[in-house]
């Protein structure tokens, strides 16, 4: 029984391997071993940035006496990425499964379903974690001089390790489910929350390396600390070089905090798997009708369509906050950037190119049209059994993407006419070229769109995430920016006394383009549609 | 009210309704019997416009689907078999929407709301959001909104699958409201005993034609609507 469970288990959580989200079909033959070797290389490419950064640092740490130091290092990057890998997995597989009614409903121990669920998750952080840990691990035996246990003890580390990760990911994946199931607005939230995390990981990155040459510079200040705050991962360090009861203590702590989360789950369990978690259901009030008009309908419809899933938001429109804490940012290093464009003294136009470049290159990031044809899905019957124009839903479509990401857009493009301070001509460019670039990008995305529908998703992410009018929408804008940007260092030697002028003829071009693909979407766009 | 001219549907070469003609007047309720795959949906489709087709005509109110498709689906409600109805919204929200798209008035859709999401026992539900409703409720919510806008014409694929006994009653209760009112209701249905009681005329395909119309004491006479149905299936 256990091992029939433990095999649909791992079946379950590395299903996105050999099936295809899209057509919900087996991958088999050719297009199974194409899709394993993307993700060995994609998994490679990163096991070898991970072993690139131990051999800077094993060779220095290991011979100064701090191997221990090294391990654990790596041992809380592995910790973050393994955790980072699993977490959803946890929440969906331990907290949400789909089968649990289904399990049970048959004669298993609730006890043997936990153990393979757990599993799976175990399974799943151990993948992510070895990625950091094989090379750390290949490094340190190489350089640390250990005896037959210390080789076996570094062995067994990442496996220890992902019980802590295994751990971490049910506490978290509890938090997880308990806020969803709690939180009102819980699409803005989640916004919100992976915003957070947006600028945690990079404000991480660019202290990381500071973190990292302070630890370089005086590794015993920075040992003694760590030494007692973390201390299972100092004893994990020295049962790397061999010392039994080091191993011991850090193996016990971790199998302790493991069986701690067991003995909770397992008493849990049936509470957690068989309580429904659906939120106190609200009670219509009846209040008095408001008729609005039939375009304020279509408009709204797209609104609610694009606020009512965060991936949709975080995917597609990401570009419209960013684009407004681009403004606010430019407010505030507004110095740094004067510094900064006195390099280009005398170069005022060039300056007002770089930044519509850089307006065009944020407003790329919001590409809300492209995936909003395929996500009508199988609502479709809706507009095309109403009396509606599908002239008038593409013009809704169009009109969302260019109110969401135009009123960011022109507030940085005010911020940035506010730090540079170009001439008149320089300001009314700067204002139009963002402008007719958000235009382009609307009639763009909607144009893909059109030409490459993909109404039987079973899942909101393949056209929000892995569909190619998608892709050519983000590439193909930043392209855009890059044709006229290479045009432009081409011919640098004519074109940079008239900086301004070439913009002008830039922004006709862009303009000409939006109109012909608008036209397109109104006349071959709004038949496509129809017939879809 | 609805008028099917010699209809013709091709997937590929396979006819799926091969030149099926049919009449439905004003205050009818018309029953389209057939088994699966008879092409119940398919004619039933092409008559929202939401589906073209290779011959034939169709009118409503005298109007060609074909040629002014926005002016006859003013005229018409559909309901599919299985209504997928956006999940992003609430059931008001919807049904605002709907009426917003009808251009029915404030007060007008205040009142039948009222009216049918308390027929439905659907009206405390309203607020919550579509993707936390059941099969029925949605089946009861597409029935609302298509009952928002006093539709001329109403056409039900499968309207009674999903729906609870009291909402099923409500609902054929409606249905002979409508018609007296002088609208007309083409509905598909596998449950033959609903077809024999509420239907003025029934019409029978298999494998795309039509095979029997007619009013319903015509067609049944001493019998059953299903041992009529079970013979001519066994004929053809």
């Amino acid at each position: 029984m256990t091992k029939a469970l433990l095999k649909k288990q791992i079946l379950e959580v590395f299903s996105w391997l050999y099936v295809n989200r899209k057509s919900g079909k087996r991958r088999q033959g050719s297009g199974l071993i194409g899709y394993v070797l993307l993700y060995v290389i994609v998994f490679g490419y990163l096991g070898v940035t991970f072993y690139f950064l131990a051999d800077t640092m094993g060779d220095a740490f290991i011979s100064m006496g701090f191997g221990w130091l090294y391990l654990t290092i790596f041992s809380l990057i592995a910790i973050v990425f393994g955790v980072l890998g699993s977490v959803f997995n946890t929440y969906a597989s331990l907290y949400r499964g789909k089968d649990n009614d289904f399990l049970l409903s048959m004669p298993i121990p609730p006890s043997k379903i936990l153990f393979a669920r757990l599993c799976g998750v175990y399974a799943m952080g151990l993948m992510y974690e070895l990625v950091v840990m094989i090379p750390a691990v290949i490094k340190y035996l190489t350089v640390a001089r250990v005896g037959v246990l210390g080789v076996v003890f570094t062995i067994l580390i990442p496996f220890v390790l992902s019980l802590f990760v295994l751990t971490l990911s049910c506490v978290l994946g509890y938090a997880v489910a308990f806020f969803s199931s709690k939180l009102k607005n819980k699409n803005f939230v989640m916004v919100g929350l992976a915003l957070v995390f947006i600028v945690g990981y990079f404000f991480l990155y660019t202290k990381v390396v500071n973190y990292l040459m302070d630890i370089m510079t005086d590794p015993s200040n920075v040992a003694g600390k760590i030494k007692n705050v973390l201390f299972p991962f100092y004893h994990m360090g020295l049962a790397a070089e061999g010392k039994i009861l080091s191993m011991g203590i850090f193996t016990g702590i971790f199998i302790a905090l493991f069986a701690i989360t067991w003995f909770v789950l397992a008493h849990n369990f049936m509470k957690l798997a068989t309580t429904e978690k659906g939120e106190k259901k609200k009670e219509y009030k009846e209040k008095k009708a408001k008729a609005a008009g039939y375009g304020s309908a279509l408009l709204r419809k797209e609104f609610k369509r694009f606020i009512g899933s965060p991936t949709y938001m975080l995917n597609c429109g990401i570009g419209c906050i960013l684009t407004v804490i681009a403004a606010v940012a430019l407010m505030i290093k507004k110095d740094t950037v004067v510094e900064f464009t006195k390099l280009l003294a005398g170069a005022e136009g060039v300056m007002v190119l770089i930044g519509v470049a850089a307006i065009c290159i944020i407003a790329s990031t919001n590409y809300i049209t492209a995936p909003s044809v395929s996500l009508e899905g199988k609502n479709i019957w809706l507009l095309q059994s109403l009396p509606v124009d599908a002239k008038d839903v593409l013009m809704a479509k169009l009109k969302l993407h260019l109110l969401l990401s135009g009123i960011p857009t022109l507030i940085l493009s005010f911020a940035i006419i506010a730090v540079l301070g170009p001439s008149l001509m320089g300001s009314v460019l700067i204002v139009l070229s963002a402008l007719i670039f958000v235009c382009l990008s609307a009639v763009w995305g909607l144009f893909l769109g059109l030409k490459m529908p993909n109404l039987k998703w079973t899942s909101e992410v393949v056209p929000i995430k892995q569909s190619m009018p998608v892709l050519l929408a983000l590439f193909g804008g930043w392209a855009i920016v890059l044709a006229f940007g290479g045009v432009f260092y081409l011919l640098r030697d004519t074109l940079f006394e008239y900086p301004l002028l070439y913009l002008g003829f830039v922004d006709i071009v862009s303009a000409a383009l939006s109109v012909v693909l608008f036209c397109w979407i109104r006349k071959k766009g709004a038949k496509i549609f129809a017939e879809l | 009210m609805l008028k099917i001219e010699n209809l013709t549907k091709k997937y590929g070469d396979k006819k799926a309704v091969d030149s099926l003609s049919l009449h439905i007047e004003k205050g009818e309720i018309c029953g389209f019997i057939g088994h699966n795959g008879a092409g119940k949906s398919t004619t039933i489709k092409a008559c929202c416009g939401i589906l073209n087709f290779d011959e034939g005509e169709i009118y409503v109110d005298g109007i060609s689907v074909k040629k002014e498709p926005l002016k006859c689906k003013s005229m018409i409600a559909y309901i599919p078999d299985n209504p997928d109805l956006y999940e992003f919204m609430t059931g008001i929200q919807f049904l605002n929407f709907i009426a917003d798209i009808f251009g029915v008035s404030a007060e007008a859709r205040q009142e039948r709301i009222n009216k049918y999401a308390t027929d439905f026992s659907i009206l405390k539900n309203l607020a919550q959001p579509i993707s936390s409703y059941s099969h029925g409720m949605k089946q009861k919510l597409a029935i609302i909104s298509a009952l928002i806008h006093e539709p001329k014409l109403i056409i039900m694929d499968e309207p009674f699958v999903g729906l609870d006994p009291k909402a099923s009653h409500r609902l054929k209760e409606i249905m002979r409201e409508m018609c007296d009112k002088g609208a007309a209701i083409f509905f598909s249905t596998h449950v033959l005993e609903v077809a024999e009681k509420l239907c003025d005329k029934i019409a029978i395909i298999k494998n795309g034609q039509l095979i029997r119309t007619g009013e319903v004491e015509a067609l049944v006479g001493d019998t059953s609507l299903e041992n009529v149905f079970l013979e001519l299936e066994e004929e053809k």
